[in-house]
């Protein structure tokens, strides 16, 4: 798979506090916001169907619970490897959006990280990078 | 010969120093986006990170604070001069409470220790529609559960479809979709948002 530019966010889940205590442990039954796992719009075709990214022209290939793909933080260069724990984001709902750094860009929620591992290559604060995402 | 350190063995020795803890701050200071790219990410995909921990902050001791994480787990967590605080905004170890929610990274240490090089406190990222919207709040509706958004004139920061980021929240629409990152007001169902993402 070629690299898939985008935008990278993060979502709780497993065992949590606050708002996140409802999340529960995603499609896989897997997640918890410690592991470096991540969750994906294509991971089965009931979540592509709820996400749908082709609504805004991005095509992202089907892989299912457990498959593991890199995000490099387009701002830093940063890159983490994670495993789909979960189905997201619901790419179609922000249809467009573009996050920048300089001349870094990226378009349309193409991967959500969970907390440990999108804080290895962002503050949590940030909440939404271009990233880059591949298979190797 | 040159003698390399590299950042876990500094932090290490930093806390472990026992006068004066220095901890991150030894090596100088690093923009944030720059201070996460600083070292490679070694852990395997899937498996739990041990330099990252989440959980309530049952008691703070001098510079240690004491975590009961969400799955069982205790955390011990200290603090250096060099970690960087947010608590709705970048701020300093004196604002952390008993009760906030924190997510913590950093470097472990032999005796299972974290010192921290960046410390979340009570931070949430939800995706949520509009209910309504009133003076300074948003009324948010939550996986089927009901927040309250609170608006910080002067901090709060709206990001329509992507532009750059502005104090002005009035664009919001009910019925809208949302993406916000705040702090969550332990034990309640509010929050203060510090930004929120509207999408078309």
């Amino acid at each position: 798979m070629a690299a898939v530019t985008g935008e990278v966010s993060w979502f709780c889940c497993g065992s949590a506090w606050g708002p996140c205590a409802s999340t529960g442990r995603g499609a896989c039954g897997t997640c918890t916001s410690g592991n470096f796992q991540h969750a994906w719009p294509n991971a089965s075709q009931a979540c592509l169907d709820i996400t749908r990214p082709h609504v805004c022209g991005t095509s992202l290939a089907r892989r299912t619970c457990g498959f593991v793909h890199y995000t490099t933080n387009l701002c830093n260069g940063a890159r983490v490897g994670t495993s789909i724990a979960d189905c997201g984001p619901q790419t179609d709902l922000f249809c467009g959006e573009r996050a920048c750094c300089g001349s870094s860009c990226g378009t349309n929620r193409i991967i959500d990280l969970t907390p440990a591992a999108y804080s290895a290559i962002a503050s949590l604060s940030t909440g939404l990078r271009p990233c880059s995402v591949d298979t190797v | 010969m040159a003698t390399t350190m590299d950042r876990r063995r500094l932090l290490s020795t930093a806390v472990l120093g026992g006068a004066g803890i220095a901890g991150a701050t030894a090596l100088g200071s690093l923009a944030p986006e720059a201070a996460f790219a600083a070292e490679p990410v070694k852990i395997e995909p899937g498996a739990p990170d041990p330099n990252f921990a989440e959980g309530r902050v049952t008691s703070i001791t001098g510079s240690v604070v004491l975590l009961a994480g969400s799955d069982g787990a205790l955390h011990r967590i200290q603090v250096t001069n060099g970690t960087s605080i947010w608590k709705f905004q970048p701020t300093t170890f004196d604002r952390l409470e008993k009760g906030d929610g924190m997510y913590v990274r950093g470097v472990r240490l032999p005796d299972g220790t974290l010192a921290a090089d960046s410390l979340w406190a009570n931070i949430v990222n939800l995706t949520a529609h509009i209910a309504s919207v009133g003076r300074n709040v948003l009324h948010l509706d939550h996986h089927g559960k009901r927040l309250i958004g609170h608006v910080v004139p002067g901090t709060t920061a709206a990001v329509y479809n992507g532009t750059p980021a502005i104090s002005d929240v009035s664009l919001l629409k009910v019925g809208g979709h949302v993406q916000v990152i705040g702090a969550w007001h332990p034990d309640t169902n509010e929050i203060s948002i510090a930004t929120v993402y509207a999408a078309n």
